[in-house]
């Protein structure tokens, strides 16, 4: 790889970082509201400081690759795909915002929040549960249920989850996906083994 | 520059309208990140089209919530809601952003794609083939978000778009379906429509 092409890459991967963290931030922030959570609301406003700092970072880095005339399209497209994930951050913060204000979750919200098509939920693993002593990464937990583990609380603190997160008993799951997966998700975090129907297509 | 619609009052439900703006504004943000990926002018159009949409919604909403406000209690409980609304409104506009850099014609740079997609959760543009399974089967008997953590976001057909298209939705052949999902289920999702898999 040419230094170009690294710094490139360096950039792309600073954008990918940039774009899923702003959307791990909405799910955060409507989970605050759904739990009215001051920890989880702290959480994606830590989380857009954050945002805030890495997208600065990411402009720099874009403004001094050594980009040539005919290349500035793409490289303005960059630059706005950035400010795009900052402009993300900035509304999560917003929701999340709401909660660290201290007002209460109007009910509305929640029924909003629940019955939404991407909805965020959480479980508590039980101590029978399949889920227990494995890694995030051997859980599969997406594979199985459709839904993203997003955050996890263990005793009082939320835990920044790694794919080696060893899930322990009585973990608090906060997860995101399509509602579809709410069931699924229930019933891997309790005792009782996850029945799949096969179709036969 | 294009024609806003006028705004009329009439009595909504603001459950319906929020939960309609937060399913939109999440969806837009998927929507456009495919057309930036993809580079597709006529999936941007669908995109800023959703956002005249989100806009009209937020209007609603607001007239709603000012007639529901009698004392300032009223207040200090309905205004989470106009917040969140206006968090929604800015995520569509967000997504609107990126389509109009699509529309320009400023694309983004191949490497992103490259970026995303060593993703955990992603993005793709499938196209269905004659040999697929999935030809001639509603969306709501494969279950795919249950069963593989993917969703089809849109489905193009001939010229059209069909934007979150519902359970009914009969697959025929040569459509392209965008999806998003967790990065096997992705990859699953590939294999169903070329048909190169037939079970999963």
């Amino acid at each position: 790889m040419s230094p170009m092409e690294k710094t490139v890459k360096k950039i792309a991967d600073k954008l990918a970082f940039l774009k899923d963290t702003s959307e791990l931030m909405i799910d955060l922030a409507y989970s605050s509201l759904l739990l009215n959570s001051r920890e989880l609301a702290e959480e994606v406003h830590m989380l857009e400081e954050q945002v805030d700092e890495l997208h600065t970072e990411f402009e720099f880095l874009v403004l001094s690759s050594g980009f040539k005339p005919e290349e500035s399209k793409e490289f303005l497209g960059l630059i706005r795909l950035g400010v795009v994930t900052e402009k993300i951050a900035d509304a999560a913060a917003e929701i999340a915002g709401v909660v660290l204000r201290g007002l209460e979750p109007h009910p509305v919200l929640r029924l909003v929040i629940e019955g939404a098509e991407e909805t965020v939920t959480q479980a508590r693993v039980s101590e029978k549960s399949f889920l227990v002593g494995k890694t995030l990464r051997d859980a599969k937990i997406p594979e199985e249920t459709g839904m993203w583990v997003l955050t996890l609380r263990r005793g009082k603190k939320w835990l920044r989850l790694r794919p080696e997160t060893v899930i322990e008993a009585g973990d608090i799951l906060i997860a995101s996906g399509y509602a579809e997966g709410v069931k699924d998700l229930k019933r891997l975090a309790s005792d009782s083994p996850l029945k799949r129907t096969r179709l036969a297509l | 520059m294009s024609k806003l619609e006028k705004i009329k009052y009439k009595p909504v439900s603001v459950r319906e309208v929020l939960t309609e703006m937060k399913n939109l504004s999440e969806l837009m943000i998927d929507l456009a990140y495919s057309a930036a990926l993809f580079n597709s002018l006529a999936l941007a159009e669908e995109v800023l089209e959703l956002e005249k949409r989100v806009d009209t919604l937020t209007y609603l909403l607001n007239m709603d919530a000012m007639l529901a406000v009698r004392r300032a209690e009223d207040a200090e409980d309905l205004v989470g809601i106009s917040m969140v609304a206006a968090a929604a409104d800015k995520i569509s506009d967000a997504a609107a952003d990126i389509a109009a850099l699509v529309l320009r014609g400023i694309g983004v740079h191949p490497i992103v794609r490259e970026a995303f997609e060593g993703m955990e959760e992603g993005l793709t543009r499938v196209e269905v083939r004659p040999a697929s399974i999935l030809v001639g089967k509603k969306l709501g008997e494969l279950e795919l978000a249950a069963r593989i953590g993917v969703d089809i976001i849109a489905i193009r057909r001939g010229e059209r778009f069909i934007i979150n298209p519902s359970q009914d939705e009969v697959m025929v052949e040569n459509d392209a379906l965008i999806a998003r999902g967790a990065s096997i289920g992705v990859k699953k999702l590939e294999r169903l429509a070329d048909g190169t898999l037939e079970e999963f």
